[in-house]
């Protein structure tokens, strides 16, 4: 039935919907870059969403463990045959990107007989200078952006371009804490827009109060605040440093919990039930 | 499929040539006069009060020449080990680069590091692939892995036969053709010196590595030793609890004036 390219858009479609309905749970992850390097975060349930692929690189992820695991090894063993046969310094994520994780991904989301992956991926990489930084994220169906300062994955690209002018607002960040506190914001803001964004299972039924409500815009601040708190208080902070002082090939650094306390924001500190 | 996180195996599937390569023919098979082969000189490793010191000198030589006489022949391998090579540079700096990619692949790909076992195996491994072109002379290895086990929270030293044999160093392990000397001269020093040489304190250690480097320089004509008008010092580098961390040639040539040049 697929032979006519009706069909076929059809089922791409079909298929578009279904994956945005397996990303509305997922919890949303931020990469921004700043004068020490750059910083992913993402709150996790017990898994981990943040792995160092090459030396300095790092990859982020939405989606299906067990899809993101299989990106994952395809991405490290390309970087590190890459990195053995050139040089370490030929490892970039803009060539992981485009020549290792796009097709792949694009591929399996067109191929119609077969599952796709359930995964966005965030790729950073982090350059001498804060100006050569580089995030990349790809979509499920193999879209793929570049960026410079900020990177994000979300349930649904609305929310993405909102955060992007979000962004923009903010100046230079010239601190890890500083980064943190942006990220911390951003990441936030997300998963609210994300709660309250309807699927669009519920869209078709009508149940939307207003077609306005599928417009999203920034929430006060109050409302992220408390969204932050009530997270950290039930899920985990997952903080990646690439270190770009780390005087060191490789850059990547997990911050543990206890880096990470006095660095959160008192306003986004769960309080302690007593 | 093989194991998982086996860098090697990646480098299979994708059509590098890692193991049974063919054996080089040089008409009978057996070792010739490779004398024109470039190959590295000497290098040790002795523990010392805080931890493992491992050094080597500069030269490379081919036949009698002198190839290069800024060789660094005492490589990182990852933040805990270090691997001291002997031999043909041009197998030995492979297998570094090889070993090297292997831990970083592993521990990236199975988010722990691999344990200083399995590090072992995997220098056994290569020299092992590797034995057929070290039975011909076309890329004999004998290197001296030294690192630090975060598991049994000690520094400990490791030296091998061409053939890939481990053995596990007490105190200190030597390589090379300068290496004679410095083991003659350490054994008489922990027989009949003043304690053993795993006792001395950093500068001390230190100093006796330059001591060392020189007498082996003295004695063979392959080895660099200390070169300080050129301002050649050997690669020294310690390895603790903290890693490895390279003494900075500065302190080489304080400790060079003092201890070793205009000692009495």
């Amino acid at each position: 039935m697929y032979e006519e390219p009706y069909r076929w858009i059809e089922a791409v479609a079909n298929r578009r919907n279904y994956l945005d309905d397996q990303f509305t749970q997922g919890n949303p992850l931020v990469g921004v870059s700043f004068s020490q390097g750059i910083l992913l975060l993402t709150v996790n349930r017990g898994t981990e969403k943040i792995y160092e692929v090459y030396d300095r690189i790092a990859l982020g992820g939405m989606g299906h463990p067990t899809d993101l695991e299989k990106l994952r090894y395809t991405l490290l063993d390309m970087a590190h045959v890459e990195g053995f046969q050139r040089s370490p310094s030929d490892v970039t994520a803009s060539r992981l990107m485009k020549n290792g994780l796009a097709p792949v991904i694009k591929e399996a989301f067109e191929e119609i007989f077969k599952a796709p992956y359930i995964a966005k991926i965030l790729l950073a990489e982090v350059g001498a200078t804060q100006d050569r930084d580089r995030l990349f994220t790809i979509n499920y169906d193999g879209m793929f952006e570049e960026q410079r300062g900020f990177g994000l994955l979300a349930a649904s690209s609305s929310i993405r371009g909102l955060l992007a002018q979000e962004w923009k607002t903010h100046g230079p960040l010239s601190s890890l804490s500083l980064a943190l506190e942006v990220s911390l914001r951003l990441w936030g803001i997300s998963s609210l827009l994300q709660a309250s964004t309807p699927s669009p299972d519920t869209e078709e039924k009508g149940t939307t109060p207003s077609s306005t409500a599928s417009v999203p815009t920034i929430p006060d601040d109050e409302a992220i605040a408390s969204r932050i708190r009530e997270t950290l208080s039930k899920e985990t902070l997952e903080c990646v440093l690439l270190d770009r002082e780390s005087g060191k090939m490789e850059t990547y650094r997990s911050l543990s919990q206890a880096e990470l306390q006095p660095l959160i924001p008192q306003k986004f500190v769960p309080l302690i039930e007593s | 499929m093989g194991q998982q996180g086996d860098f090697l195996q990646v480098l299979r599937e994708q059509g590098y040539a890692v193991d049974n390569l063919p054996q080089p023919s040089n008409g009978n098979g057996l070792s010739d006069n490779y004398s024109d082969l470039t190959t590295g000189t000497t290098v040790f490793a002795m523990k010392y009060a805080d931890g493992v010191l491992v050094a080597g000198d500069r030269r490379a030589t081919a036949g009698n020449v002198v190839m290069y006489d800024r060789t660094d022949k005492v490589l990182e391998i990852d933040r805990f080990s270090v691997l001291a090579i002997a031999g043909v540079p041009a197998t030995a700096f492979e297998m570094a680069r090889i070993l090297e990619h292997s831990f970083k692949y592993y521990r990236r790909s199975q988010l722990q590091d691999l344990s200083f076992e399995g590090k072992l195996r995997a220098l056994s491994t290569l020299l092992k692939n590797n034995s057929p072109a070290a039975l011909a002379g076309t890329g004999t290895v004998v290197p001296v892995f030294a690192g630090y086990d975060q598991l049994e929270e000690c520094g400990k030293i490791f030296f091998y036969d061409i053939l890939g044999a481990e053995f596990e160093a007490v105190e200190y392990a030597v390589s090379g053709s300068g290496s004679p000397t410095i083991r003659g001269i350490l054994y008489y020093m922990n027989r009949w010196g003043n304690g053993p040489v795993a006792g001395l304190n950093e500068v001390d250690a230190l100093a006796l590595v330059l001591r060392l480097m020189t007498s082996a320089a003295e004695f063979d004509s392959a080895t660099g030793g200390v070169d300080a008008q050129a301002q050649l010092y050997p690669i020294v580098k310690r390895i603790s609890a903290e890693g490895v961390r390279t003494i900075p040639a500065e302190r080489l040539k304080a400790l060079y004036a003092e201890k070793v040049l205009n000692h009495v």
